[in-house]
């Protein structure tokens, strides 16, 4: 998880590549009536993101992070764009997979999600849960499984695994609930894993345990993730680059470190200032912007983030969404007063 | 007229003692058995102070802030200590007495009471009847009506928002009201329990920001409670960590940052990130807080502390003065390394 994993990513043909990617949830207000109102969940974003690489996806809740990962996870369907996956030396693209190559997909691609108490089914066993995707994927014979199963618990930490196969999930804590979900997502070998905030349940000195294990699990299975969440300081910790959206929009992109210390788009800014830092003499510089987060139905084509910016002039009203501008090394920002 | 526009705290003169905890114990009991959720917690709450209270979900925290406002469910015995605001004890109120200084002495505001609002009354009526049962004299509706209208313009709400419903404010604003509610009868203390655990970042500094402004403006005295150091680190002055019921580690905020000298406190800073300073390793703190139904004797941490010498498993350490104003109870204390130490 080094800076020059990031920059690598530049040259190397990429694993993921997203393409003007829009999911627009319908708002009817009968269910005899065609909708004619849409919340523009996720509006028209491009990323990519490098074999290996970990990119995290930041924003406020409702700002379509979360519809992002479950698109590129196939558990939404995009309303129209392009996911492009890398498999085998072909670009597969997973918006226009049919039905039955989805097992082929999901060998590639997998979730960890946030809430450990919800996501694993409290009437199977840790073995059930961890060997379903090989049974589904008819991986190996039933004792290569049982292998596969306790090698995997044995690396995610959950040792001697003899002790936790036959373990329902609610015998189980919070951390130890999410190595299994971890486990489970990488017992197929994936290249691709999508986490959605899946520390956030979870107690401080849990939390880096977990993060941790999953730096460790990337390099040793050579995984690409997809980062979901809100706290830019675990995004920090474990990401290449970051992401940062605003109302189904990316704003800006770029290196972890140079996000943070080279923040350019005055949400991003304006995010960044209001972080708290566990460090009483740290002073911040504020940043203030006007209310809060609006909700994204029927947005006009302008900048998202008009209303709250400090630095709109006319050009913004009367202009279209900015276009990313590249600020080399890999940044890229959209806005118009830079 | 002038007087029920005037918000302010009731506390006495600042820095002087408002709130005294001593060895303060609490059991709930269970099926199973006597879980020792408050363990001899003892501090102090100083007129004009915020002090902040840290640590891990179950460590005892929240069970603090219930004792104090003796909200305790039925399942709960106050085995010892006393609680005195201003010199009276709070212990030996009944419950009748007690229910009287709720709002008007001691307000709260708690985790997710942004959710509470019952949402067929207006938010303006709903702080309304906090004033009608806890404010000593009878006011007219308009006296009240100003009244909420001046504690919505304390914490950022425009007054005429009082006439609406909770489901038409956002989250930021329910928890803005909840704030004002909280102020509405001029309390000595606010205990604030998780204010802005389930807000956005950007709003929660808002909040946090607003919450300091009165603090320091007011000369209110508030207690925070939150699992997030981070937000301890900003809003308080002095701070206490607590484990496993007990409190560990008692000192001003900046010197518990940059100096902590309890193992767990070292370690709980050293596993939290942070988007500023250098990009580094964090120190996993290993295993998990122990069952209270039966409490690992000696130190309650030392099953999970990399400095545990023979003793701590066999006499528990009391909380000892380690530098001025400072306390810790650890036996190994002095092998406690500066933040970042154990990675070098």
């Amino acid at each position: 998880m080094s800076e020059t994993m990031a920059d690598a990513g530049a040259d190397t043909q990429p694993l993921i590549k997203v393409e003007n990617l829009r999911k627009l949830f319908p708002v009817s207000k009968s269910i005899f009536r065609e909708a004619h109102d849409f919340v523009h969940a996720v509006d028209g974003i491009d990323f990519e993101i490098a074999p290996g690489e970990s990119l995290g996806l930041v924003g406020e809740s409702g700002c379509g992070k979360s519809t992002t990962g479950r698109m590129l996870t196939k558990l939404t369907d995009a309303t129209s764009g392009q996911i492009l996956l890398a498999d085998e030396g072909e670009l597969i693209d997973i918006a226009s997979i049919q039905r039955s190559h989805m097992r082929r997909f999901r060998r590639r691609v997998q979730m960890i999600f946030q809430d450990p108490f919800e996501s694993l089914n409290p009437r199977r066993t840790v073995y059930d849960t961890v060997a379903e995707s090989l049974t589904v994927q008819r991986i190996g014979s039933v004792q290569q499984r049982e292998e596969r199963v306790a090698e995997l618990l044995h690396r995610v930490g959950l040792t001697p695994p003899e002790q936790f196969l036959f373990r329902y999930p609610h015998e189980l804590s919070g951390g130890q609930r999410q190595r299994v979900a971890i486990a489970r997502a990488l017992v197929i070998d994936p290249t691709f894993v999508v986490a959605d905030e899946p520390t956030s349940m979870l107690d401080v000195s849990i939390r880096i345990s977990i993060m941790d294990l999953m730096l460790k699990l990337a390099e040793e299975f050579n995984v690409s993730y997809l980062y979901i969440t809100h706290d830019l300081a675990v995004a920090r910790y474990m990401c290449d680059r970051i992401a940062v959206m605003y109302l189904g929009k990316i704003v800006e992109i770029a290196p972890t470190e140079e996000l943070l210390s080279n923040p350019q788009h005055p949400y991003t800014r304006a995010l960044l200032s209001a972080v708290p830092v566990p460090d009483p003499a740290h002073k911040r510089e504020r940043i203030d912007i006007k209310g809060g987060i609006s909700k994204a139905l029927n947005p006009p084509p302008v900048c998202r983030f008009i209303e709250r910016c400090p630095r709109a002039t006319d050009h913004c009203r009367t202009s279209d969404h900015p276009e990313f501008t590249d600020l080399g090394d890999g940044h890229f920002v959209a806005c118009y007063n830079l | 007229m002038a007087q029920t526009l005037h918000i302010e705290s009731r506390g006495g003169r600042v820095g002087t003692p408002l709130l005294e905890v001593q060895n303060l114990v609490m059991h709930y009991g269970t099926k199973e058995g006597e879980v020792s959720a408050v363990d001899n917690v003892s501090f102090t709450l100083n007129n004009g102070e915020a002090i902040g209270l840290v640590g891990e979900s179950g460590c005892g925290k929240t069970s603090v802030a219930l004792t104090l406002l003796r909200l305790l469910p039925d399942n709960s015995v106050i085995k010892g200590g006393d609680i005195k605001l201003d010199g009276e004890s709070l212990i030996d109120l009944d419950e009748e007495q007690m229910r009287r200084r709720r709002w008007r002495d001691i307000s709260m505001v708690f985790q997710g009471a942004m959710n509470s609002w019952n949402p067929v009354y207006r938010i303006g009526d709903q702080i309304r009847e906090a004033l009608r049962l806890h404010w000593p004299e009878t006011l007219t509706y308009q006296e009240e009506t100003d009244r909420i209208g001046a504690l919505f313009e304390l914490v950022g709400l425009n007054p005429v928002t009082m006439e609406r419903y909770p489901h038409e404010f956002s989250g930021g604003m329910r928890q803005r009201a909840v704030i004002a509610m909280a102020l509405s009868c001029n309390p000595k203390v606010i205990i604030a329990d998780e204010p802005t655990t389930a807000l956005d970042v950007i709003v929660q500094d808002q909040i946090l920001r607003e919450l300091k402004k009165i603090q320091q403006e007011l000369g209110m005295s508030i207690i925070y409670i939150s699992h997030d150091i981070a937000v301890i680190a900003e809003v308080t002055e002095r701070m206490g960590v607590m484990y496993a019921g007990k409190l560990v580690e008692l000192g001003s905020t900046l010197e518990v940052f940059h100096r902590p000298r309890h193992p767990y406190s070292y370690l709980l800073l050293s596993s939290t990130p942070s988007i500023t300073g250098p990009r580094r390793k964090l120190a996993p703190l290993e295993g998990e807080p122990p069952n209270l139904l039966n409490p690992p004797t000696g130190c309650r941490f030392h099953p999970r502390c990399p400095f545990a010498i023979d003793k701590c498993s066999s006499e528990e350490p009391g909380l000892v003065e380690v530098g001025e104003g400072h306390s810790v109870a650890c036996w190994n204390w002095q092998e406690v390394p500066e933040i970042g130490g154990l990675q070098k």
